[in-house]
């Protein structure tokens, strides 16, 4: 034990106590006001944080399926994770439901060999951890497991993956819990307005579809469906598997080699999705809903791609100073602080690497003040994009990235599935290390340019969702309104 | 910045699930006569010092990364609170945020100046209010609009958000901190070469702490309540269903306040409240990271040590009257129905917690569950149930089981079949292979829980701070492997009677009602 034994150090506190009480009285107030507050931390100097960061090591393995390993020996615990290129953006509309279904029905709709409960006593009865998820164009799985059962896991875990028995019950109570799912949506009123807004900028694209029951029939979610869904998606060629924790390359390769050793290929490369095409014009957008908050998001298009070039590293600090560094921010600053309209603010600027995102920002507060918010947030962007950040901010935004740099290396699970991620984006595995790089040279002009060509006030898209009645004046003159017809309540799902 | 009552959807993924039991419902002292291995947690080398102000302080060397997690727990929450100034506790959590006498600052005098004309018209406004029921709006209206010019001239001489500021600019990560009932906790985590900047912080915060922008800050913790509450079906029925069970005991009032009560609280009560509860001899520090133990208890001396220890907080000695009779509630709202069940049972220290955290996971811990199965798999009249015990540790909790039905069918199909279920447990103990599946899970979580460096540091400060040991929550889960399944119908006998039942269900409003 490090720092000795309890019992010293409680003496030496007794010792402690006795001296101050005598010195205490004594101490003019005058010595700790120096020792605390501002004009101390001017003072502090801090030596260079010296750290090798830690990388996973890449294998590869039958049919080029790549595996990043890195070993942790400090806990008797192992993670293994697994990335395949495919989800429901990368299929039509008609099979949306299978494709958003797939990942949540290999857990709990059994294999070919295993009923649903026999899968589920396995994993309990070993206090093994799965998850599944998957949206967009991939799907990821995990698994964690004390490192004394990873055969029986990678086993069972291998037999959910490529040998799913799509049991009907399950797959009937994953439906109803989706049309359940659908009839719920106006419950709340975060989530709704996200989709509406992704709906409304989107259109008819996988980024804009929301879950119908039409999407959910039978028919549309048959066995057949979803074998065939899940043969073009959960293949080898589509995988990245990623390794840590408590298990050497030795021990886990055969049991890797083993999960992939007669996995037929994958039939072909998925179709890219679309790329949308922005219609919707400036304007306010209204979904009325009798609430005691609005929330309100609004956004544009932007063209800044996830990729190695300075637009896109000024991008980062341009969004980390508009609204993305909490209390630090802007919008946080002028909404919350000063203004008290709203608990949360923040910025969104999404980058994808091949279509356009979206920049904008989003925020909750009381319908009276809706107005007031949403002009106290273009006037952030109007005079960010007049006068530009300051030296200070910029500097200060670098710094948030680069002294917390070290915190990317912290957890080995988290090392893996980050590159795990990267790979995923097309990205380099240095990735890491440039993007410290491109953000440590971005100037107060790059990220002034960045942030003036991308960000328009004018060219916002306004989603408001609240009372539309104590919303007060002004509402038009943020531009058109055009009320949004929500579904109401559907009836409730019948076969 | 939040509060934290278990308001969440009531989904909660399957692998919180453990864990929050195991961290939530409490613990602890071990009894005599279990025998089970000690549990890795109970094993690490945790260094404990207790400077001559009471302030304790735990830290735990662990050299995976060169990053400290830095915890400081208050034991006070909205249980110490009084009606008519409930939320101060949680609003004194988003004003410790705007810094200090001289953090955050550029001329505290000229503020304290405007703070004092401030505080004189919102007691004009208090005295409006209370004796003009709603007549004067008007001129209450103008005040506060003098309020807000005068906190925009206090404006000019601040520095925005410094705190924040400084500590993110260092690189924190994870700023911010949680009100629950019974403790308010702040949190961050450093690079380990900015360890002594914590302590210059958080001391300053602890001895100079300055409310200022206190009215705009009192309506951003409006603007919380109506995200979190007001606009949630699942949080308004959670509320009500604790208000129903507790008539005396404050576990019944919402952590995040009334908004009347919010309105209503000054400055000046903020400030009495700070220094009633926030004494260094009330506060737990924990450090966990690539730290040397013997500089941080210097820097802790050196920068803690010359804080005055404040009076011994007031205990809390409500205690909840039994209950006489099942209750029941209803809310409406313009959402789909929800249902939740409570019971009370006992604090966490009691010996059968254990038990009613073992019933937890029989009754709803993953799909092998007994609810689950019949609910969601079997019957397919709910598309989730959970179950739970809250809303603190301290006092006797209610064990809460909460569904959300599946159309066409309604709560009162649900209520039926969770009663049926109890009754089963009561008169025919779960076999041992049922309790084996949750004990093997408990073994892997022992481990699960130590993953993480600030997981670590809110389990050791949240440990001591409310049973005095930050062994106590390790050794709990020893308590449970030693749970037998007789232990289990005994405490399903013992508390989920018809006459210690509180229901709340969520009705959906009609039209244009």
């Amino acid at each position: 034990m490090r720092g000795a034994s309890r019992e010293q150090i409680r003496l030496f506190g007794c010792y402690r106590f006795a001296a101050t009480l005598i010195a205490v009285p004594l101490m003019p107030q005058a010595v700790w006001a120096q020792a605390v507050g501002l004009g101390a931390v001017r003072e502090l100097q801090y030596e260079k944080l010296e750290f090798t960061p830690t990388r996973p090591d890449l294998y590869e393995l039958d049919r080029g399926v790549k595996v990043l390993y890195l070993q942790s020996r400090t806990l008797p615990l192992v993670s293994v994770f697994a990335r395949f290129r495919g989800g429901p953006s990368n299929f039509p509309r008609s099979l949306l439901g299978a494709a958003t279904a797939l990942p949540s029905l290999l857990r709990s709709a059994g294999t070919t060999s295993l009923s649903p409960d026999s899968v589920d006593h396995v994993l309990e009865f070993y206090g093994i951890q799965t998850a599944f998820g998957g949206g967009g164009r991939s799907a990821f799985t995990s698994l964690n497991t004390l490192a004394r059962h990873l055969p029986e896991a990678i086993a069972i875990w291998t037999d959910m993956l490529r040998n799913p028995g799509f049991d009907s019950a399950s797959v009937e109570v994953w439906r109803g819990q989706e049309l359940e799912d659908v009839r719920r949506r106006a419950d709340r009123p975060g989530r709704l307005a996200i989709s509406q807004f992704n709906h409304l900028m989107y259109g008819d694209h996988p980024v804009g579809w929301e879950m119908a029951p039409e999407d959910l029939t039978l028919e549309s979610m048959s066995p057949a469906v979803l074998h065939e869904v899940h043969r073009q998606v959960f293949c080898p060629e589509n995988l990245t598997l990623g390794v840590s924790g408590d298990v050497s390359w030795d021990h886990v390769k055969p049991l890797l080699d083993q999960m992939l050793e007669g996995w037929p290929s994958c039939p072909g490369k998925l179709p890219d999705p679309p790329l949308p095409d922005f219609t919707t014009e400036p304007g306010v957008y209204l979904i009325a809903r009798e609430l005691d908050q609005s929330t309100v998001i609004v956004g544009h298009p932007s063209d800044v791609h996830l990729e190695d070039s300075h637009e896109y590293f000024s991008s980062r600090i341009a969004h980390s100073i508009f609204g993305a560094s909490g209390l630090s921010s802007r919008l946080v600053k002028r909404v919350r602080t000063e203004e008290g309209y709203s608990y949360s603010a923040s910025s969104v600027w999404t980058t994808p690497v091949a279509s356009r995102g979206i920049v904008g920002a989003m925020t909750r507060t009381k319908p009276e003040s809706t107005v007031e918010a949403i002009r106290a947030i273009l006037e952030v962007i109007e005079r960010m994009r007049q006068q530009g950040p300051s030296d200070i901010e910029v500097r200060d935004a670098v710094d948030r990235i680069a002294n917390g740099f070290v915190f990317n290396f912290q957890d080995p699970s988290q090392v893996v599935s980050r590159q795990m991620l990267y790979a995923s984006q097309g990205l380099p595995l240095d990735w890491l290390a440039r993007y410290l790089r491109g953000i440590q040279a971005v100037s107060r002009k790059s990220v002034w340019r960045t942030f003036a060509d991308n960000v328009d006030p004018s060219r916002m898209v306004i989603l408001i969702l609240g009372d539309p009645d104590r919303l007060g004046p002004g509402l038009e003159e943020l531009g058109p309104v055009t009320v949004i017809e929500t579904p109401g309540r559907s009836a409730p799902p019948h076969g | 910045m939040g509060e934290t009552q278990d308001m969440s959807d009531p989904r909660m993924p399957m692998v919180a699930w453990l864990t929050t039991l195991i961290l939530l419902a409490g613990p602890y002292g071990a009894p005599s006569g279990v025998s089970a291995q000690a549990t890795p947690g109970e094993g690490l080398p945790v260094v404990e010092h207790t400077l001559d102000n009471g302030m304790r302080l735990l830290i735990l060397p662990q050299t995976t990364a060169p990053t400290v997690s830095f915890v400081v727990q208050y034991e006070v929450g909205s249980v110490n609170e009084v009606l008519g100034a409930t939320g101060i506790a949680h609003l004194l959590e988003h004003l410790l945020f705007k810094g200090t006498t001289t953090i955050g600052t550029r001329n505290y005098s000229a503020e304290q100046a405007l703070f004092a004309e401030m505080d004189l018209i919102q007691d004009t406004i208090l005295m409006l209010r209370s004796r003009g029921g709603g007549r004067d709006t008007v001129r209450i209206g103008e005040l506060n609009g003098r309020i807000r010019a005068l906190e925009d001239s206090a404006r000019t001489h601040v520095v925005a958000n410094e705190f924040d500021l400084v500590l993110s600019r260092a690189g924190a990560r994870s700023l911010n901190a949680t009100t629950e009932s019974e403790s308010t906790t702040y949190f961050v985590e450093l690079p380990s070469n900015r360890v002594e900047l914590w302590f210059v912080m958080e001391a300053d915060r602890m001895r100079n702490p300055v409310f200022r922008e206190f009215y705009s800050e009192r309506d951003v913790v409006a603007e919380e309540r109506r995200m979190r509450v007001d606009t949630q079906p699942f949080a308004l029925t959670y509320q009500e269903h604790l208000a129903t069970a507790y008539r005396l005991h404050p576990y019944g009032v919402p952590v995040v306040g009334y908004p009347s009560d919010l309105q209503s609280l000054t400055r000046r009560q903020v400030a009495d409240y700070y220094r009633r509860y926030y004494g260094p001899n009330n506060a737990v520090v924990s450090v966990v990271g690539d730290v040397d133990p013997d500089q941080v208890i210097d820097w802790a001396e050196e920068y803690f040590g010359g804080i005055p220890s404040g009076a011994p907080p007031r205990p809390v000695l409500a205690r909840e009257p039994e209950q006489r009779g099942e209750r029941r509630t209803e809310i409406e709202f313009d959402a789909e129905p929800l249902l939740l069940l409570g019971w009370h049972v006992v604090d966490g220290r009691h010996e059968d917690m254990p038990a009613l955290v073992m019933l937890t996971s029989l009754l709803t811990g993953g799909r092998t569950s007994r609810l689950y199965q019949r609910l969601v798999r079997r019957e397919r009249l709910a598309t989730s149930v959970t179950s739970s015990m809250g809303p603190g540790s301290r006092f006797a909790q209610l064990f809460s089981i909460s569904a959300v039905p599946r159309a066409p069918h309604g709560t009162e199909d649900i209520e039926a079949v969770v009663y049926e279920e109890l009754d089963r447990l009561a008169t025919q103990p779960p076999d041992d292979l049922e309790l084996q599946r949750v004990r093997n899970q408990v073994e892997a979580g022992n481990y699960r829980r130590l993953t993480s460096n600030l997981g670590l540091a809110l389990q050791l400060a949240g440990s001591a701070s409310l049973f005095g040991d930050w062994r106590a929550s390790f050794r709990f889960s020893r308590r449970l492997q030693a749970v037998n399944p007789a232990d289990v119908s005994r405490v399903v006998r013992t508390y989920f009677t018809r006459r210690n039942r509180t229901v709340a269900t969520l009705v959906t409003k009609a039209a244009g009602r």
